[in-house]
């Protein structure tokens, strides 16, 4: 049932929460930019720009231990990190396009190997989507079966009101308990009309004619038309709200470390460099193209969902510009 | 809300650079020609490789034509075939990264042709590449920059930029960094560094970050962490901006592409008025054999060695 | 004999990048004179001044040091003739850097030390020594080298005991 908190309550609500020891993790300045970071207070939130990171590093940080060793003579001591200790979260104040790219993460992180850091983070985390109210040119969520006010994925999503307040929708369990929790801040439905939401100007893509198009085309002059001018950074993955690919690395000397687990890119030479030295992709089209055909092909093959939030960020951020929607959206017109 | 700069020589100058491709591309003194052309959204450019001269026609310069396009002929970038002579669309700030690739044996002057730019200045990073361009809009390096017109290029459209004088927004931040004490710039740059992912987009678009294996890739030896932690993220900014000193042409792309926001061309700033103080070495548009640390004099400060 | 040895509180890293022609002799004629210097400092001997690489010098704060000391032959005194004029120019260069990211010179020092002058090298050590002593320890790239990103954090016995390792 739809509930209604007002803008006050919802200030108590992130400071009951903080006080209680929970980490609530909004977007918030830092250093000149938005940011999905733990809140110190309420009054930190910014809720009228998009992040600049996507929400994904709530569950899979950009760098995490994942053991540690210490060497003493010839005995060898590792220590597991323990899940157990990962934060309850709430993670408020995510778009739609960020919280939509949540269980398309959790199909990859519990398909054949349960990765128990992933999963752990997102047993104990809830998750309130807010609506989008602003869209710039690079936003295309409309494009890619989404919108402005999807709740796929957030536990409770709210939508901001004209004359102050929220509408509240409950999508899951553990947003009921939240709501359980602290009834009194939430009142009855309102009448009150949402603030209208954000309009992204993208033509929807046929999805389905996308993916029959990259069935036959993994070889095709496309690929050198539109990624030859690719620099091969990572930055399009790692702003990626649905990219996952990760790296393990050990750091430290040869009698005390850690392994740790960071963010990979399909973009990066390294990413597929044999230690024999041979690269099977070689240059920056074939790297590009795997970027695409992950998205809008072999993911789907897998779990039948796009891997595509149409959120923009690499589309604003990409050092050359290029522009994913404007390349699916030639795809979509062969 | 400042006054719009006057850009309107660039329609003349997209005009130029468009016919002058098609002939040079047309009459085969060229195999191909890097440089700008519009991209979806509005008011945007991305660099574009054409090889006919019927391509010629997308070619175009705005105030949105931020690349540094020298990037694409180096070694680093085994994408584009270097075979026969390659045009490319300068600006000034860009032409000096050429020069600087030429000093250090890595293009040949003879394998280019160049398309200079009179530019008056592009638009900062931070802005929707439909913005028009205003004293607060534009790059913070262009309100630096010594080299409107650029030098010794094969072809330059006739127009001639008018300057608008604005504050210089480097030499401002860094003077009051230094005026900080240590701790103090060191909590600055720790809140900077923090914020990075290691994307290396800082280094893949340097023109100058040309190594086949960078060394801060490595794990044997592993000299800098590669973990995006703020440990190895300070690590990898402080040597950085060391294997640019002396190198770096202040094309500012670093700072322009990085995703978080990270001042990165203020360290290369600093190095390079510190190489200027010490050994009177500045990027410019003449090829040097040695740059300022691959050559000494006997008669180098060494106040600071006991 | 030896003098009666004082007691600090807090006993300085010093690590030291030296040349193997000049300044290691140098600290080597220190020690076959019986000439008393700190045992703070770490000597770690290079062919050349000209082959420490300024990654070294950071390296060597991010694994604890407090102070570092890089030393070489006098100019002109070169066993590969220019080695240490590079080394002088790169040298002066990455001190400016260090210092605008917020590295305090005084933890740094650079000497130019001859095989003949063990003296000179007492001196250079000991002065550098003192002066990291009276400063305390180097904090700035230890606490770093703890700091994680926001979502990677969590706060482990481990953690703690990685850093009182360092």
């Amino acid at each position: 049932m739809q509930k209604y908190i007002s803008q006050h309550n919802l200030d108590t609500l992130l400071d009951t929460l903080i006080k209680r020891g929970i980490r609530v993790v909004a977007p918030r300045m830092n250093a000149g930019i938005p940011l999905y970071e733990p809140l110190g207070s309420s009054g930190e939130v910014v809720s009228d720009t998009l992040p600049r990171r996507s929400a994904k590093e709530a569950f899979f940080p950009v760098c995490e231990d994942i053991m540690s060793y210490k060497k003493e003579g010839q005995k060898v001591t590792i220590t597991d990190i323990d899940p157990g200790r990962f934060p309850e979260t709430v993670l408020f104040g995510v778009r739609p396009c960020d919280a939509a790219a949540i269980p398309v993460l959790d199909a990859v992180f519990s398909w054949d190997y349960k990765d128990e850091f992933f999963l752990e983070r997102r047993k104990k985390t809830t998750i309130i989507g807010l609506a989008c109210t602003a869209a710039d040119d690079a936003c295309f969520c409309t494009a890619v079966g989404l919108s402005p006010s999807a709740s796929k994925g957030s536990d409770l999503f709210l939508t901001a009101l004209e004359g102050g307040g929220y509408a509240c929708d409950t999508c899951s369990e553990k947003g009921e308990a939240l709501i359980a929790n602290n009834q009194a801040l939430f009142d009855g439905p309102s009448t009150s009309n949402p603030i209208p939401f954000a309009e992204p100007q993208t033509d929807t893509f046929d999805l389905t004619k996308v993916k029959a198009w990259l069935n036959d085309h993994f070889e095709d002059p496309l690929w050198d038309g539109i990624a030859t001018r690719c620099v091969g950074c990572g930055a399009c993955a790692f702003v990626c709200p649905a990219c996952h690919c990760f790296d393990i690395v050990d750091e430290g000397t040869e009698k005390a470390g850690k392994r740790r687990k960071n963010w990979d890119a399909c973009g990066f030479w390294k990413f597929t460099h044999h230690a024999s030295g041979h690269n099977p992709r070689d240059l920056q089209p074939k790297r590009y193209r795997n970027r695409i055909m992950h998205k809008f092909k072999y993911y789907d093959d897998k779990f039948g969902q796009t891997l595509c939030t149409g959120c923009g960020r690499c589309v604003r951020i990409c050092p050359v510009g290029i522009d994913i929607a404007a390349i699916v959206e030639e795809i979509n017109k062969k | 809300m400042t006054s719009l700069i006057d850009t309107t020589i660039y329609s003349a100058i997209t005009e130029a650079i468009r016919v002058e491709a098609a002939r040079i591309l047309s009459e085969g003194e060229v195999t191909a020609v890097v440089g700008y052309a519009a991209a979806r959204r509005k008011g945007s450019a991305q660099p574009i490789v054409i090889n006919t001269a019927a391509d010629a026609g997308q070619l175009i310069f705005t105030p949105s034509c931020v690349n540094n396009l020298a990037v694409y002929l180096t070694k680093a970038k085994k994408e584009i075939s270097k075979t026969g002579k390659i045009g490319i669309v300068v600006k000034g700030c860009d032409l000096k990264a050429l020069v600087g690739l030429m000093g250090e044996s890595q293009l040949k002057r003879e394998d280019m042709y160049l398309i200079g730019v009179p530019c008056i200045g592009v638009l900062a990073s931070t802005v929707q590449p439909a913005t028009g361009l205003t004293a607060e809009t534009i790059a913070p390096k262009c309100t630096e920059c010594d080299a409107h017109l650029p030098q010794g290029c094969d072809f330059v459209p006739a127009q001639t930029p008018v300057v608008t004088k604005l504050e210089h927004k480097y030499a401002a931040e860094i003077a009051r960094l230094e005026a900080l004490t240590p701790a103090e710039r060191w909590a600055y740059w720790k809140e900077q560094f923090t914020k990075c992912i290691k994307c290396y987009a800082c280094r893949q678009v340097c023109p100058f970050c040309f190594c086949e294996q960078c060394l801060c890739d490595r794990n044997k030896p592993q000299m800098v962490d590669t973990t995006p932690r703020p440990a190895g993220n300070a690590a990898w900014h402080i040597v950085r901006a060391m294997h640019l000193a002396g190198r770096c042409a202040g094309c500012a792309e670093c700072e322009r592409v990085c995703p978080m926001d990270i001042p990165l061309n203020l360290l290369n700033r600093k190095m390079a008025m510190e190489l200027k103080e010490l050994y009177d070495y500045e990027a410019g548009f003449d090829v040097l054999d040695k740059g300022p640390l691959t050559m000494f004099t006997d008669k180098d400060d060494q106040s600071f060695i006991k | 004999m030896h003098p009666e040895k004082q007691k600090h509180t807090f006993e300085p890293k010093i690590i030291a990048f030296v040349c193997t022609w000049c300044t290691y002799a140098g600290a080597d004629l220190a020690g076959t004179s019986r000439m008393q210097y700190p045992s703070n400092v770490r000597v770690l001997k290079f062919p050349c001044t000209g082959r420490i690489d300024p990654v070294f010098i950071l390296k060597a704060f991010q694994q604890g040091a407090d102070g570092v000391l890089v030393s070489g032959c006098h100019p002109g005194d070169c066993h590969y003739i220019a080695g240490n004029f590079h080394a002088r120019r790169r040298f002066a260069v990455f001190r400016k850097l260090l210092e605008f990211v917020g590295v305090d010179l005084n933890r740094l020092q650079f000497s130019w030390v001859s095989a003949a002058e063990g003296g000179k090298w007492v001196e250079v050590v000991t002065d550098l020594t003192e002066k990291v002593r009276s400063m305390g320890p180097m904090t700035e790239f230890k606490e770093l080298a703890l700091e994680e990103q926001w979502s990677g954090t969590i706060d482990t016995p481990e953690l703690q005991e990685a850093y009182n390792a360092i």
